[in-house]
């Protein structure tokens, strides 16, 4: 068994540096080590994924210079002129890293049939998933944080039997599943809210907000259940630590040693289950739009699929994709906070 | 953690194994039971409630909705046993293989499995029918390629588990290859985990299936399936508001069946599911190691 150290100055070497004087070099350099283990995971992934996104458009055995031109216009030459402008004559690698490049710079090309930026028609409809997305995520962690701390400190009685039934019944229905029971319940039903439809945050925080709120809800039960099992399973095996009753002997006041010693030790399994939901909440997005008919990326996405225009598919998955990543980093930077302060109140 | 008997004494295993017998009857079998043509249209009964005629009601076309329920089967079930059967081969082979063929191979197969979980289900697929053609059978192999990495993780974790196990060291010292390792001592040992996993993942991937169907990718419009009868009830849910009702229900009871069953075999057996103690982007490097 060997510990891998991968990187440039990795953690095992500075683990395995002679003691430092000073405690100040020690941490600056773990703290270094930590920056290039970090990128030497990040890097790879962040190219990795691209380069998948890419070929996925350039396998298609679909040619884009005929698309363009349309069927009486492609001739040989004008589709090699075409090929030569568009710079398809390159091998595969140097049109990725071209592509890359660009994209870096907010350029993403342009729709084979509409010729409008793929970046412009990404950013007028991101907004809207980003809506319901975010206010998805506040609505899980606030229903399923409050659902599985509760559970967790009434342990065996009826509200974690309830939340445990509740957990296991949600785990099963899909977010489109879910979106209709509320459509009907809520939309057609009631008309407490609008079945269909997106206002934008300009018109108003209260129209907006009744117009994602069915939406996000349908998104976040699923994840609210995953996190209130999780936060339930490790706030149980938490408070049955000794620190938590030698706080109890001290006479700390319940409410502290719930909040800054227990919940502060318990959150990691939840917000790493959090990490996991976030690409499927995205997916459920798409489910969300089509159930709410709202127009977002989803709709972009299907539409440029049909009509199989891959610079827009293209650019869309890379958007995701980038977006998975960023709130990943967010939630290991949040972890890594975590436990890092944990140490200090743990001893 | 590991207590002996039967995964078959616990209820819930029982019920769970018992929906899912139904559904593999309905899968072999579904078309041929169906009590009427699930594709005939009958105009003067639309939106009917149920009835002896209609067990399940009619659908806006007049057709009988349990027996589309029942033909769409098939084609539901076996494109998401498709697609784990790719998750399964792609993720658990590459699972055993990191942990004895050396860092760099694992670090280059651990990276690739992260680049894949950052693709969500729904956006790989529809980008890869846009690339490759549209087609439920095509439109699963995707999937299969994103369930990979919870197989390959969960694979891995056990793998390296028993693999640092002293009786391993002990084969290892008296001159066991690794394939006789591998055959003897980890394959049994990570048969759990990998039960456990192929269970899960049948559920999900069952819920990307009704999904895909849903928003009528790979499948052409009179076919039954269990996605695609709920997005027309959709359309109509002013005249038949109760319609999505059954087959949510039904995708709902098998999803819950196969986590049911996978719950049980992993309290029977002390196995995992998904290793939640890394996260997508792994932040430790010096938790991955090698055996080799």
């Amino acid at each position: 068994m060997t510990v891998i150290s991968l990187t440039r100055g990795g953690t095992a070497d500075a683990a395995g540096a002679p003691a430092p004087r000073r405690r100040r070099g020690l941490r600056v350099r773990v703290a270094l080590a930590r920056i290039g283990a970090g990128l030497a995971v990040l890097v790879p992934i962040v190219f990795l994924s691209s380069f998948i996104t890419y070929c996925l458009g350039a396998l298609s055995n679909s040619n884009p210079a005929a698309t363009i031109l349309g069927q009486d216009a492609a001739t040989p030459a004008a589709v090699a002129r075409l090929d030569k402008a568009l710079g398809l004559d390159h091998p595969l690698v140097v049109q990725y890293w071209n592509w890359l490049v660009q994209a870096v710079h907010g350029n993403l090309g342009r729709s084979y049939f509409t010729q409008i930026p793929v970046s412009q028609s990404i950013s007028q409809r991101l907004p809207v998933d980003l809506s319901i997305a975010i206010l998805a995520v506040i609505l899980a962690v606030v229903i399923g944080g409050t659902a599985g701390t509760v559970a967790a400190i009434r342990r065996g009685g009826w509200f974690d039997r309830g939340v445990t039934a509740v957990c296991s019944v949600v785990s099963t229905l899909p977010a489109f599943v879910v979106g209709i029971i509320l459509v009907v319940l809520f939309a057609v039903s009631v008309h407490a809210f609008p079945a269909n439809g997106y206002v934008g945050p300009s018109a108003g925080a209260g129209p907006w907000l009744s117009h994602i709120l069915l939406p996000s809800l349908a998104l976040s039960l699923q994840v609210a259940s995953d996190i209130a099992r999780q936060l339930r399973t490790s706030l149980v095996q938490v408070l049955d630590q000794n620190y938590i009753t030698g706080a109890r002997v001290r006479g700390l006041p319940y409410r502290r040693i719930l909040v800054r010693h227990a919940l502060r030790n318990a959150a990691g399994p939840a917000l790493v289950t959090l990490g996991y939901d976030f690409p499927q909440m995205l997916a459920g997005a798409v489910a969300a739009e089509a159930v709410f008919s709202l127009p977002g990326i989803g709709q972009l996405l299907l539409e440029s699929a049909e009509t199989r225009d891959i610079p827009v598919v293209q650019g869309l998955l890379l958007v995701i994709s980038t977006f998975v990543i960023v709130v990943n980093l967010v939630i290991n930077t949040t972890l890594n906070w975590l436990y890092r302060s944990g140490d200090e109140v743990g001893t | 953690m590991s207590r002996r008997g039967s995964v078959l004494r616990l209820p819930s295993a029982r019920i769970a194994v018992g929906v899912l017998a139904v559904v593999v009857i309905l899968t072999a079998f579904g078309s041929a039971l169906a009590p009427q043509n699930p594709l005939a249209i009958n105009a003067n009964a639309l939106f009917q409630g149920p009835s002896a005629h209609h067990l399940l009601g009619t659908d806006y076309l007049g057709r009988d909705v349990l027996s589309r329920l029942m033909a769409g089967t098939r084609l539901s079930v076996l494109t998401a046993l498709e697609a784990v059967g790719i998750g399964l081969v792609l993720g658990a082979i590459p699972g055993i293989a990191t942990v004895f063929m050396g860092r760099w191979f694992d670090f280059a197969v651990n990276r690739i499995s992260d680049a894949l979980m950052t693709f969500p289900y729904i956006f790989f697929v529809v980008a890869v029918t846009a690339a490759l053609g549209n087609g439920l059978v095509q439109a699963m192999i995707p999937v299969g390629i994103l369930l990979a990495p919870a197989f390959f993780r969960v694979t891995r974790a056990a793998t390296l588990e028993h693999a640092r196990a002293q009786y391993v060291e002990a084969a290892d010292l008296l001159g066991a290859s690794k394939l006789h390792v591998i055959r003897v001592h980890v394959l049994r040992k990570v048969l759990p985990n990998i039960v456990v996993t192929t269970a899960a993942m049948t559920a999900a991937a069952l819920l990307t299936v009704s999904f895909l169907t849903f928003l009528g990718i790979g499948v052409q419009p009179p076919t039954p399936t269990w996605g695609g009868i709920l997005s027309s009830d959709l359309d109509y849910l002013s005249q038949a508001p109760w319609a999505p009702f059954i087959p949510g229900a039904l995708i709902a009871v098998t999803v819950g069946a196969l986590n049911a069953l996978a719950d049980a075999v992993r309290d029977r057996s002390g196995a995992g599911t998904l290793v939640l103690a890394d996260p997508i982007i792994p932040t430790d490097l010096s938790l991955e190691r090698s055996v080799a």
